[in-house]
């Protein structure tokens, strides 16, 4: 990969990109997935999502991208209430596998997807895609396809899918799942310079520490608590009752060796 | 059933370009009649590369081993995406492996692709036992699988000994046909377990793939 | 199994630069036309004009060899069955069999016919990307669905065999052999199959979100096939087909004055 077009970075403003109010789904062979799940985004604002496997993430990411329908509750995204099937986007979610999201059979094809679908002039599709390629770093990959990439290539590749829409909050599933040291530097960076608002979800907590301003806990398809990422994941009763572990870098060291 | 080129005359090669066109537009026109046509594409997609795929698993039959066809198999799974899945897998086989032909793609594709519509029907029959007797579905899986290769073999046998030039000894000549016909029935019911395993595998698992 | 029939594609060649939709258009056609060639005063012509193509496009000849030997296997049945069973005219007889000219005829018109029609297919699906060909056949007017279904599907081949091998390797790790066709080992190699079909069928789903949430379908989108035709290319376009058209027309008139 060639190096990241560095971008500004961002401050949380006022007012909100995404607002989910009392959410509630249920697979048809299963019972309640989410209950009454309420969480909020502002524009600019990086907001970590945490909590065991099961506890409902990804399902209810597929609900605010308006992919599933919900049983109950409203999602509104940047003003506009989101129903199930439209196309909204300002929303735009990578997904855990890059795999499932690099469908087309060569990097440049499937950054170029969305665009196109946007309806966007040739000359305007193809600027959108060079901008998507320098800001993560995969121009020189365009003509490849996705199965000759790493791990982190092909992150990098979805992240550009996604980018190249323009989407004002993303919403990343697992981002940093399966990748090397270096691949995952380059993520944690890449995320710390986003403008626009994202939502992450991970059991990378490292990662959530370096990354987002707020954190929100999830357990068995219900919000357990949302607040300062230091405060809730060094909380170590909490984070054990709910699976997870307090991070490292909060555990008290004698001999302090961490930047923070 | 991969004819390769050179043997078939130009008119046959002509002729099976046109009944593929008809067999697509057919296959394309229920496909578009559906409620959300887009949403069955990923999904027949996919599939045809986990068929090309799976048609690459070896059998053993000792001292060597086949590829099995799965045509039957690929119809009941795919309905009516099966011949526009099968003339796509056809293409890929004939360009990266030189299996089949290019000029003959039209001739393969409806030999094989016609029957594994009618595979589909065979197996939709299921119905009238009961689509969750694991019997029937057995049973049909393995219809559906030996008459999908067994059509195609027909069909393949047919056209080859037709367009061949005059042979002399008619005897002969009918009892090397009765012979290759023998020939195919081990590999029709090889196909037609193996297809009836794999259906009766995707009920337990995954029964909404046995709904196309 | 080599899935890299464009290995070579990187190579320079007049083949190599020709544009791709003349170049797709223009081989099929020759390849058609060698197709229905059955006079045998044709037969050197035919191969002469497949040998040059094939130097012109300064593929190795290692590319053509390799490449012909597994459909030359299944060229081999009627080659070497035909001489004996067909035609009346016997040239040469080795106890009860009998070598016979028409059946000898029949079979060099095959193996010539296999020949050099392959040798066009190979230029034309080895001078240029594959991705490259796929998108020019797309550009000639493949209907849509058809189309999202051939750069799907070849995209995902790869990944899917890859998934193959890592359960084939698994699979033996934990001593499985397969070596009879027996109830056990079609049992295994059947729910090998079945995995992979409920595998991608799952990851199907995922895909059409993933395709959905970007648009899929809200406007008809190029395939990018589309490069610009110079003269140069319909030059090349032109003498291809009239060599074809050579080829077909000749064979009509050898037909006709009953060669």
């Amino acid at each position: 990969m060639t190096g990241e077009v560095k971008r500004s970075g961002s401050t949380p403003s006022g007012n909100p990109a995404l607002t989910v109010s009392h959410l509630s789904f249920s697979y048809p062979d299963r019972r309640e997935v989410l209950q009454d799940v309420s969480l909020e985004v502002r524009s600019g604002e990086r907001v970590g999502l945490i909590g065991p496997n099961g506890a409902g993430k990804t399902t209810l990411f597929l609900l605010t991208c308006g992919v599933l329908k919900s049983d109950g509750g409203d999602i509104v995204l940047f003003g506009q209430l989101m129903k199930h099937g439209d196309f909204r986007p300002e929303i735009g979610m990578v997904f855990q596998n890059p795999d499932d999201q690099l469908f087309s059979p060569s990097v440049w094809d499937d950054v170029a997807f969305g665009p196109q679908n946007l309806g966007l002039s040739e000359e305007e599709v193809v600027s959108r895609v060079e901008e998507s390629l320098s800001i993560t770093g995969v121009l020189d990959l365009a003509s490849r396809p996705p199965h000759h990439l790493s791990g982190g290539e092909k992150r990098m590749a979805s992240i550009a899918g996604v980018l190249a829409m323009r989407p004002r909050l993303v919403i990343y599933d697992e981002p940093s799942a399966s990748l090397d040291m270096r691949s995952r530097r380059r993520l944690i960076r890449f995320l710390q310079s986003s403008p626009e608002a994202i939502l992450v979800a991970s059991h990378d907590l490292e990662l959530i520490l370096e990354v987002c301003d707020r954190v929100v806990l999830m357990d068995e398809g219900r919000i357990i608590t949302n607040g300062d990422p230091s405060r809730v994941m060094g909380d170590v009763k909490l984070m054990e009752i709910h699976g997870l572990e307090k991070p490292h870098s909060l555990v008290p060291h004698a001999e302090s060796h961490h930047r923070r | 059933m991969h004819i390769p080129d050179g043997i078939l005359p130009a008119t046959v090669c002509v002729a099976g370009y046109a009944t593929s066109g008809a067999a697509t537009w057919y296959s394309l026109r229920k496909i578009n009649q559906k409620e959300n046509p887009r949403e069955g594409i990923p999904k027949a997609s996919l599939l045809t590369a986990a068929f090309f795929v799976a048609s690459w698993i070896h059998i053993p039959i000792p001292p060597t081993s086949v590829h099995l066809v799965l045509n039957g198999l690929l119809g009941v799974v795919l309905g009516y995406y099966a011949f526009p899945a099968i003339l796509i897998g056809l293409f890929f086989q004939a360009v990266m492996f030189q299996h089949g032909g290019l000029t003959t793609l039209g001739v393969n594709a409806t030999i094989i692709g016609v029957p594994a519509l009618l595979a589909h029907y065979i197996f939709r029959l299921r119905s009238l036992v009961g689509n969750d007797s694991r019997v029937a579905t057995g049973v049909f899986g393995f219809l559906a699988g030996a008459s999908g290769l067994g059509l195609a073999a027909l069909a393949a046998m047919i056209l080859l000994i037709t367009t061949v030039p005059v042979v002399v000894d008619v005897e002969a000549e009918r009892a090397s046909i009765y012979a290759l016909a023998l020939a195919h029935v081990p590999l029709m019911i090889l196909e037609g377990i193996f297809t009836a395993l794999v259906v009766l595998f995707l009920q337990r698992v995954r029964p909404a793939l046995l709904e196309a | 199994m080599r899935l890299d029939v464009d290995e070579y594609a990187h190579l320079d060649s007049p083949l190599h630069s020709w544009e791709p939709r003349c170049k797709l258009v223009s081989l099929f056609i020759l390849a058609f036309a060698l197709s229905f060639v059955q006079d045998l005063r044709l037969l050197p012509a035919m191969l002469g004009v497949a040998f040059v193509v094939y130097v012109a496009s300064g593929l190795p000849f290692s590319f053509l060899t390799t490449r012909l030997r597994y459909p030359g296997l299944f060229l081999l049945v009627p080659a070497v069955l035909l001489p004996f069973v067909s035609g009346s005219t016997v040239l040469l007889s080795i106890g009860p069999l009998a070598l016979r000219q028409e059946g000898c005829l029949a079979a060099l018109l095959i193996v010539t016919r296999f020949v050099s029609i392959l040798t066009i297919t190979l230029v034309l699906f080895g001078s240029a990307p594959f991705l490259t060909t796929i998108k020019a056949m797309l550009a000639l007017g493949l209907p849509p669905i058809l189309a999202d279904m051939t750069l799907l599907a070849y995209r995902y081949i790869f990944q899917i065999g890859g998934d193959l091998e890592r359960m084939e390797t698994a699979m033996g790790l934990r001593g499985f052999r397969a070596r009879r066709p027996n109830a056990h080992t079609l049992g295994v190699l059947a729910s090998l199959s079945g995995s992979l079909l409920v595998r991608s069928y799952e990851q199907s789903e995922r895909v059409y979100n993933a395709m959905a949430l970007r648009g899929y379908g809200r406007s008809q989108r190029s395939f990018g096939g589309a490069h610009k035709v110079r003269s140069r290319d319909a030059i090349m376009s032109a003498g291809f087909l009239l060599v074809a058209a050579g080829f077909v027309g000749a064979e009509i008139f050898l037909r006709g004055t009953g060669g």
